[in-house]
């Protein structure tokens, strides 16, 4: 990699930009402290439909997905019927959370994942990745529709009759899919909250909400080069166990 | 009914929106300090440090691993929260640590190094991370100034006297505190770009980010820290 003519400086021009910019970190921090607070306030919406799911344990109830924990996070992972592989960006999602799983139960809350393929395909590719975390199937529901995580072809036509960026292309073929069939599925996150046998609906994010199930970002956010990626054709990320590394 | 506003799906979606817009202003502003971050001079690093990895003695500059950006994660160990003779990863430090295999094959695909510094023998890393199931590289510090001189480990005349922590003077400090110091690889030269502590650290985890958006929060009463522990340690602390 070409290194960039970058600024030199002693320790103490650093520290003095550095104080500055500290002020400025304190300062977001407790915005999202902020933000996580209104987010706590939205109105809580009871879940009236009847969505089941294909788990490893049997046909569940969105109710039962809770696994007796007060707390439920979905991850809508783009894995769709005819994907022979899941989406690479949202296999790097879960490379993230699945270590998490144990410390969010402690905290009361459920995490695992969902798609729309059935449940062999997710849990042999699951196998494939080694990650320790329930994977449920919501084929056969309108579990993502409801959600807007299911596309249909006409909302699709003129994304499709555009010009399809590169990384579009790029992650269809990867997921063993055409476009049409890769962006049928998008990624979500969907949260929950039962309270005395009901099921509400607290909180749905999507696109650059769903960072916070990127770690990695975090981390490029303070390296010296950042995220590297305007103007990249090909996106950087591929599954764990794909990256040719030295 | 629960404890709580109760409303429609309409009413759900006008609040939500409305956050919406905040939350991408939040974002926006996230970039704005990442960019921020970038600009930052860079200082060359002078002085030779030497660590340990368990296959013999490297430098800071081959930590680098043929990358040319280096993350070190200041780990407690031997010292820090929840610690005693047969637990002597910190439990804070080993949250952290719980988050960084997921995240190290998309760095290093990345051009970027992952690394985790402690002071302690390497032997003894070692045996703490076989416990932990934990594949990432985490190297001994003993004997070095590193972890002083990047600000999260603590003399005991700094002990007594105070110090610098966070860019700020404390009166008391610990032996160690936590912490991210951050390098560049220019023309051979390393350079420390960026170092964070206490709150900073947290941006690095995900389990948060997911707190954040669950709808009892982080959810911390009494103190935050009361709830985490080890990764193997959750089923005995419920029984307590």
């Amino acid at each position: 990699m070409s290194m960039t003519e970058h600024r030199i400086g002693t320790q103490d021009e650093w520290q003095a930009e550095r104080d500055a910019l500290l002020k400025e970190e304190k300062e977001l921090t407790r915005r999202n402290d902020e933000l996580a607070r209104k987010r706590r306030e939205l109105p809580w919406v009871q879940v009236e439909k009847n969505y089941t799911f294909d788990t490893e344990r049997g046909t569940k109830s969105l109710a039962e997905l809770f696994d007796g924990r007060s707390q439920l996070l979905v991850y809508h992972f783009m894995f769709g019927p005819p994907y022979t592989a899941g989406c690479p960006v949202c296999s790097s999602i879960a490379d993230t959370l699945a270590p998490q799983v144990v410390h969010l139960k402690a905290r009361d809350t459920t995490l695992l994942l969902s798609s729309r393929a059935p449940l062999e395909k997710l849990v042999a590719y699951r196998d494939r990745m080694g990650w320790d975390i329930d994977w449920v199937s919501s084929d056969g529901s309108d579990f993502n529709r409801d959600l807007g995580f299911l596309n249909t072809e006409e909302e699709l036509r003129p994304f499709l009759e555009g010009e399809i960026p590169p990384t579009v292309v790029q992650m269809a073929d990867a997921s063993g899919t055409d476009v049409a069939g890769y962006v049928t599925e998008g990624p979500g996150l969907s949260a929950y909250a039962v309270s005395n046998g009901t099921v509400y609906r607290t909180y749905v994010t999507t696109a650059r909400g769903l960072e916070l199930a990127m770690a990695y970002y975090g981390l490029l956010d303070r390296t010296a080069h950042g995220r590297q990626e305007e103007g990249e054709l090909e996106h950087w990320l591929r599954r764990h166990d794909e990256y040719e590394l030295p | 009914m629960p404890d709580h506003a109760v409303g429609t799906r309409d009413q759900w979606l006008s609040a939500r929106k409305e956050l919406l817009a905040a939350e991408k202003e939040h974002g926006r502003r996230g970039d704005e300090l990442a960019r921020r971050r970038r600009e930052l001079p860079w200082v060359p690093v002078e002085k030779e440090y030497s660590f340990e990895t368990g296959d013999g003695v490297t430098t800071l500059a081959e930590l680098f691993d043929g990358r040319s950006q280096l993350l070190v994660y200041h780990f407690m160990f031997g010292y820090g929260y929840r610690v005693d003779q047969e637990n002597p990863g910190c439990t804070g430090c080993s949250f952290v640590a719980d988050h960084f295999d997921g995240v190290r094959p998309h760095l290093n695909g990345h051009d970027v190094t992952l690394v985790v510094e402690s002071i302690a023998p390497v032997s003894q890393l070692r045996a703490y991370a076989a416990r932990m199931d934990w594949r990432f590289p985490w190297v001994s510090s003993l004997g070095s100034d590193f972890r002083y001189d990047f600000g999260a480990a603590f003399t005991e005349e700094e002990q007594r006297s105070g110090a610098e922590y966070n860019f700020r003077h404390e009166d008391t400090v610990e032996p160690q505190r936590e912490g991210m110091s951050v390098f560049v690889m220019n023309d051979g030269v390393v350079h420390h770009t960026y170092s964070t502590y206490a709150r900073g650290v947290e941006q690095l985890m995900g389990t948060f980010g997911f707190l954040d958006i669950a709808p009892l929060g982080r959810n911390e009463d009494p103190h935050p820290g009361a709830w985490w522990h080890r990764h193997d340690e959750y089923e005995e602390a419920a029984c307590r």
